[in-house]
């Protein structure tokens, strides 16, 4: 009897250990919806990537942490917002960008906005996921200089990403390709569109100036053929004969391609919160905007695959002092406040 | 207790009998030796005031040398004279890939381990990664990522995220002008995925040299010596190269090679035009059986 007993309290033990686990096996199943995000009308369709990661609440929250976090680089000192600066529409007001060591990049720092629109990622369009994009700052010598396995290694034995990993993804295991989604929700969650130019539109009952408005008519006229659409980018690579990178690296997207005609081609850039980003061009040839159309109206460098819109103008684009003035008017109306401000 | 005395002895009889009857296992080994030349002269790596430096002339007469000399091989397949491919771990970087330094002897010879033993008529291997592999996968290859990525070695292409295939650095012309000669693929998806297919070059090549005498893997260990002529650098068979410095799109000395149609030609020559020429650079002077 006193055995059976005893039998009895051990299974009694056993059993309520058992629902003890299952208890805090619920506790730890996480919910973790799928963050809804706001499309903005009018703009152009989301880039397929977005469908198969589609931002969720923990994974954009980890995705957050790493694009600030330092141990990214080989020497704990830049992150990916060292160069993308929230107050600076996620720019870094250098002509080209500056990484770890003081070391010098090849090019300007593009602002992270409303990539989920975009196809083509990159001044040429060498990628095409922002999924496939964060490893080539972690490797690059002159950004990060560190390798996918050191920063895995670092961010291991950080509690706070390991229970990060485990909100976001199911389980703690930190793998390469978790780093990458979490930062492209991240990513995809940093949309643009509630500047002066977007209330008006809207008719939220504001109205442009005088001068913003000849500036918007004007840009239409002479930018828009290019600098088209809610983003102002027709996403196409063209050369517009802007001054030439000196590196022997730079091709533009003749890099990418190995097509002649590619030659110092570039993306068609968006000019959404334009006056946070200066400098401008693709190595930072210019400091202002007043710069970049002083250039345009001056006359572009000439090259055989100078986009037609310059050649049948002979080679510019040209604008009285008060037409410059007007449509720097308009581009200043592009500015996103809210965009600027962290959360 | 005899007995048992005697049954220990047979076994350790037996265990040694069996070692013994397993064959050498070097005798499945078939190593590759990379012999890089001008012509039919190993090059002699130097700066630009070396004494040294082997100086190589272009069919177009321009002098040029190398101070620096790598090319990454993949995808090695050994054919049986009955026409059988043995693929030696195609898909395994780690283990069926290395990195050739002109500076390092040690890289020259590449051991494959444990081919079948066969008689073998022909060899085929890649210059450069195939697409299919051609993404920096430290997880998945460290070692291969590693030998490939590391300071001196500088064999990746840190914006296109895939491998350098070759990379040439020297000096050309009688002023001694830096020729600086990277190639590598710069295509990543599919055609048919219109939404991620980058549009690019693809300069991995499949090199196809048939042997001069069959090579006997299994009895001994054997040697393939293949000759890597960089002659045909700028004096191809399929083109013949002029360099040129400058920031143009027909300057080829320096790494924008790799951005314009100029990287082809010269991948082309190095590794044939996958087409009418299959060995480009590459050919085999002797086996040692
Ligand atoms: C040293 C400065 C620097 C660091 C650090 C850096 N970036 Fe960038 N980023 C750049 C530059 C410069 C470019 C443009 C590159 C090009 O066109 O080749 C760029 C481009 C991008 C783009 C493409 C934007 C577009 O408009 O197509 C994305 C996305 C991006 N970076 C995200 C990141 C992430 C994520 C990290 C951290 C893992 C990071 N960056 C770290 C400087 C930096
Ligand atoms: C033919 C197409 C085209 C037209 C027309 C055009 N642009 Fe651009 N724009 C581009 C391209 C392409 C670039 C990037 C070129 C580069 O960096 O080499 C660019 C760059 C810029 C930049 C620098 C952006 C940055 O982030 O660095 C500004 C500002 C700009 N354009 C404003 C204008 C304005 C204003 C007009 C009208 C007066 C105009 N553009 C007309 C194609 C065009």
């Amino acid at each position: 009897m006193k055995k059976s007993i005893g039998i009895l309290t051990l299974s009694l033990i056993i059993l309520t250990l058992a629902c003890n686990r299952k208890e805090a096996e619920e506790e730890l199943a996480i919910d973790n919806p799928e963050l809804p995000l706001s499309i903005p009308k009018g703009f152009p369709p989301l880039n397929e990537a977005f469908y198969k990661n589609k931002p969720t609440k923990y994974g954009v929250e980890l995705g957050e942490k790493l694009f600030h976090e330092k141990r990214l680089s080989g020497n704990n000192t830049i992150s990916c917002a060292s160069c993308h600066q929230q107050s600076k529409a996620f720019t870094d007001n250098q002509a080209q960008a500056i990484g770890i060591y003081n070391r010098v990049g090849l090019r300007n720092t593009p602002p992270i906005q409303n990539l989920a629109f975009i196809k083509h990622y990159n001044w040429d369009g060498n990628k095409r996921q922002l999924e496939t994009q964060p490893l080539v700052p972690i490797i690059t010598h002159e950004e990060m200089n560190s390798s996918i396995v050191e920063v895995m290694s670092k961010l291991k034995v950080e509690k706070d990403y390991q229970i990060l990993f485990r909100k976001a993804f199911g389980d703690p295991e930190i793998t390469p390709d978790r780093i990458y989604r979490s930062i492209a929700q991240y990513e995809y969650t940093l949309i643009s569109a509630n500047s002066k130019y977007d209330k008006v539109k809207r008719n939220e009952g504001i109205h442009f100036s005088d001068t913003e408005l000849q500036g918007y008519q004007l840009f239409q006229a002479k930018c828009a053929s290019c600098h088209s659409g809610e983003l102002f980018t027709d996403q196409s690579f063209r050369n517009i004969g802007f001054p030439i990178n000196p590196s022997t690296e730079e091709a533009g997207r003749g890099r990418v391609t190995g097509i002649r005609e590619d030659y110092m081609r570039f993306r068609v850039p968006s000019l959404r919160n334009i006056a946070y980003t200066a400098p401008y061009g693709s190595f930072g040839q210019f400091k202002t905007l007043e710069e970049v159309l002083d250039y345009f109206d001056k006359g572009v460098l000439h090259a055989n695959n100078l986009d037609p819109i310059l050649t049948e103008n002979g080679n510019r684009i040209p604008m009285t002092p008060k037409e410059k003035s007007d449509i720097i008017s308009f581009l200043h109306t592009l500015s996103d406040e809210t965009f600027i401000t962290p959360r | 207790m005899k007995n048992l005395t005697n049954i220990l002895f047979a076994s350790a009889l037996s265990v040694a009998l069996i070692s013994c009857d397993k064959s050498d296992p070097s005798a499945n080994n078939v190593t590759l030796h990379f012999n890089n030349t001008f012509k039919d002269k190993t090059i002699v790596l130097g700066d630009a005031n070396s004494t040294q430096a082997s100086i190589n002339t272009s069919a177009a007469g321009q002098t040029h040398q190398f101070s620096e000399l790598k090319y990454v091989i993949s995808n090695i397949r050994l054919v049986k004279t009955d026409g059988q491919e043995i693929p030696y771990n195609i898909n395994d970087l780690d283990k069926g890939a290395t990195v050739i330094d002109h500076s390092k002897a040690s890289t020259l010879s590449y051991v494959l381990s444990n081919i079948p033993a066969a008689d073998y008529k022909q060899l085929k291997f890649g210059l450069g990664v195939k697409p299919e592999l051609n993404t920096l996968d430290e997880v998945r290859f460290p070692n291969f990522y590693n030998t490939a990525g590391k300071n001196d070695t500088k064999m990746m292409w840190e914006w296109g995220t895939g491998y350098r295939f070759t990379k040439i650095e020297g000096f050309y012309d009688t002023d001694k002008k830096k020729l600086s000669i990277h190639t590598g693929s710069t295509l990543d998806g599919k055609r048919e995925n219109q939404a991620t297919y980058v549009p690019g070059v693809d300069a991995y090549r499949d090199i196809t040299l048939t042997l001069p005498e069959v090579v006997l893997v299994g009895k001994a260990s054997t040697v393939i010596y293949v000759k890597a002529d960089f002659d045909k650098l700028l004096s191809g068979t399929t083109n013949t190269i002029t360099l040129r410095s400058g920031t143009g799109p027909d300057d080829n000395a320096t790494p924008n090679i790799h951005t314009a149609d100029g990287m082809v030609q010269f991948v082309d020559n190095l590794g044939g035009n996958g087409k009418s020429n299959q060995s480009g650079m590459f050919s085999i002077t002797h086996v040692k059986n």
